[in-house]
């Protein structure tokens, strides 16, 4: 292996401008259908004046608006999700990054976060993270099932209905219970924000790869002496023949 | 009497042809059926004969016979001394007793396979049924009984066909909505606690008078009357689209007659026909007098209190609180935990920095 000087970092091309642009379309309907969301089952304020409502509706942001705006972002949300599933076949990357490997590390890295431990080896994308985003995932499943179940019961003989809400109803017992649980796992998303905007900015300081621009700009920098033990899920060839030849992990 | 069709009836009670015509299209009028059916309608009242009802009481509050009673159009009366021919009753009949329990297993046996069996409340199934005993034996049994000749069972309330507050958590007498129990026929749910009046003669009236049981949903309610959200129907929904709503049940806004969504209306996942055919030959129904719908109608509606809260309580075992509290509390502990650990981590790496450093100087110095 003989590494040139100059190369200290092997640039690894993570996420293609597609996977990029589906994470911020979808972290933006996520935020939105959250805000709406809350405002949907717990309208906290009121635009309106005390007028007639047909005559007050258009002046200002009422409930029907935000419940629109809701539902269009959840049909963006769902169309963002199909995509994201089509990605999950182009690339290795897009679909190494989710899948739950390297779970003996598990330990190590729960070490080091509560300070017990130094460090764990260098990955891409630790088992932990790996965990927490098959778990996002879950949830975002989850919010679509549950949030087309009660919009297709706005027709309880339409499509909708038939393929979805019905049987979920079944599942859940009754109508009222789906919203209170629609909006349980809205907390969740908003825990999960939390969590993965802090470990972001964490792990980009503590190693310094380019983790938190890395969606944007697709690419990884690890340091030569630090190569990752995961890296081969995120590259269409052996490490060796990166190393060996720097173009190898462009073709992916 | 049974035996006899509706138009026999009639005449026997010196009503004209004219009136005869006149209540068969009223009848379709309630029934929601399109004009063309009215002939088919009549002739049916021609033809068929009248349907003998068993009518049985379990774990209930006879609310569901309260508001039969008070069905504006049909009349209750008419319905049940001229349209059915309602055999046993407990609440309504005269006679008690052995006498009844007699002429109950009578009318078992002569129309075998042919009457119908309406159901109020429901049995609980706990130490045999024990909790509720009906001439000496559990109402369970009287109801496998009753129910093995009957051409259809009518669900009557939400204990009959959900399971209502006898049913609610933890459900000591293991109360179980009628379904549970009769399996092998045709169950038409009327739930509600009670039901519309006119929802109710509606239903017999379309069982007796066509002979079949009225298009069902997937949960087994008559589509017509449970096809269509209280939030749907409810004339106050343009204030909910506006964004108009009652804060306190006694508010300024609570008298401009403003949407109860905030104060807990069960409206907007509650199928009934309160906003359409209101209650009481069209007096009212709760949400116009100003009380939040609690879902009656709804399956499961006794579990989801507080019923004048919109947020309601999250299944967490031994607190009462809601998701949004929940939620709050949870991301403030996240984020304070994390700027701790963002404290703690910056520690770390200066150590860790001034520990390499030092190693790297003690190099240098080698
Ligand atoms: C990240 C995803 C989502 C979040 C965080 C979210 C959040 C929420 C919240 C908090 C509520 C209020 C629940 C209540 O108290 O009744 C709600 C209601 C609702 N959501 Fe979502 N939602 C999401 C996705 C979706 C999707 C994909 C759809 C599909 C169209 C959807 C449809 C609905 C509907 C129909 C309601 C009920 C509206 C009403 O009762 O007027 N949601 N959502
Ligand atoms: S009062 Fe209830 S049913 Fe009527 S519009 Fe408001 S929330 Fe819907």
């Amino acid at each position: 292996m003989s590494v040139s000087e100059k190369r200290t970092f092997l640039k690894i091309y993570l996420f293609q401008p597609g996977l990029r642009i589906w994470h911020w379309v979808q972290f933006l309907c996520i935020v939105v259908l959250f805000v709406t969301g809350l405002y949907i089952g717990d309208p906290f304020f009121t635009g309106s004046g005390s007028g007639e409502p047909t005559v007050v509706y258009p002046h200002i942001l009422s409930m029907d608006l935000v419940r629109t705006i809701h539902f269009s972002a959840g049909y963006v949300l769902l169309v963002a999700f199909l995509y994201r599933i089509f990605l999950f076949f182009t690339k290795k990357a897009h679909r190494a990054l989710m899948a739950p490997k390297h779970l003996w590390m598990l330990k190590d890295v729960i070490l080091t976060y509560v300070f017990i431990k130094k460090s764990y080896p260098p990955v891409i994308r630790n088992p932990l993270a790996r965990l927490a985003y098959i778990f996002i995932f879950a949830l975002i499943v989850f919010q679509i099932w549950t949030g087309f179940a009660m919009y297709g019961m706005s027709n309880p003989n339409g499509a909708t209905a038939t393929v979805v809400s019905q049987w979920t109803l079944a599942l859940f017992g009754n109508e009222f219970t789906l919203h209170v649980w629609h909006r349980i796992v809205a907390w969740l998303f908003f825990l999960f924000l939390i969590f993965h905007v802090y470990l972001v900015f964490y792990n980009a300081f503590l190693f310094k790869e380019g983790e938190l621009a890395s969606m944007a700009s697709g690419n990884r920098w690890v340091p030569l002496h630090r190569i990752p033990v995961d890296a081969e899920d995120a590259l269409e060839c052996k490490i060796e023949d990166v190393l060996g030849d720097a173009g190898c992990d462009r073709r992916g | 009497m049974a035996g006899e069709t509706y138009w026999e009836s009639f005449q026997k009670r010196g009503m004209s042809r004219r009136e005869f015509i006149k209540f068969s299209t009223m009848m379709a009028g309630l029934m929601g059926l399109a004009p063309s059916f009215i002939p088919k309608l009549i002739h049916a009242m021609e033809t068929k004969e009248k349907v003998p009802v068993i009518w049985l009481h379990g774990l209930e509050c006879t609310c569901c016979s309260e508001s039969l009673i008070r069905s504006g159009s049909p009349l209750a009366s008419d319905l049940v001394l001229n349209m059915i021919s309602l055999e046993i009753d407990d609440t309504l009949q005269a006679s008690a007793g052995e006498p009844m329990l007699e002429h109950k297993r009578e009318i078992m046996e002569k129309y075998h396979g042919r009457y119908i069996l309406a159901v109020e409340g429901n049995p609980p199934l706990n130490e045999d049924g024990m909790f509720c005993i009906v001439g000496g034996k559990s109402f369970l049994e009287e109801l496998k009984e009753a129910a093995k000749g009957a051409a259809a069972v009518i669900a009557w309330g939400s204990c009959a066909s959900n399971g209502c507050v006898q049913a609610a958590k933890p459900n000591p007498t293991h109360a179980v909505p009628i379904h549970k129990v009769i399996t092998d026929k045709p169950i038409i749910k009327v739930p509600g606690c009670p039901p519309i009046p006119e929802v109710m003669t509606g239903v017999i009236l379309h069982v007796v008078q066509f002979g079949e049981i009225p298009p069902l949903d997937r949960k087994g309610r008559p589509k017509m009357f449970y096809g269509q959200r209280i939030h749907d129907t409810c004339y106050r929904r343009p204030f909910f689209n506006a964004g108009q709503f009652v804060e306190t049940p006694d508010d300024d806004a609570a008298k401009k007659g403003w949407c109860l969504y905030k104060i807990g209306c069960r409206g907007p996942t509650t199928y009934n026909s309160c906003g359409n055919l209101r209650w009481y030959g069209g007096i009212s129904y709760p949400i116009q007098s100003g009380a939040p719908c609690i879902g009656c109608a709804a399956d499961g509606f006794w579990d989801n209190g507080p019923f004048h809260n919109r947020l309601v309580n999250i299944p967490l075992p031994g607190v009462e609180t809601t998701a949004d509290k929940v939620g709050l509390i949870a991301g403030a502990a996240a984020i304070g935990g994390l700027a701790a650990h963002a404290i703690g981590s910056a520690i770390r790496n200066t150590m860790a920095s001034r520990e390499t450093n030092g190693n790297n100087q003690e190099e240098k110095t080698k």
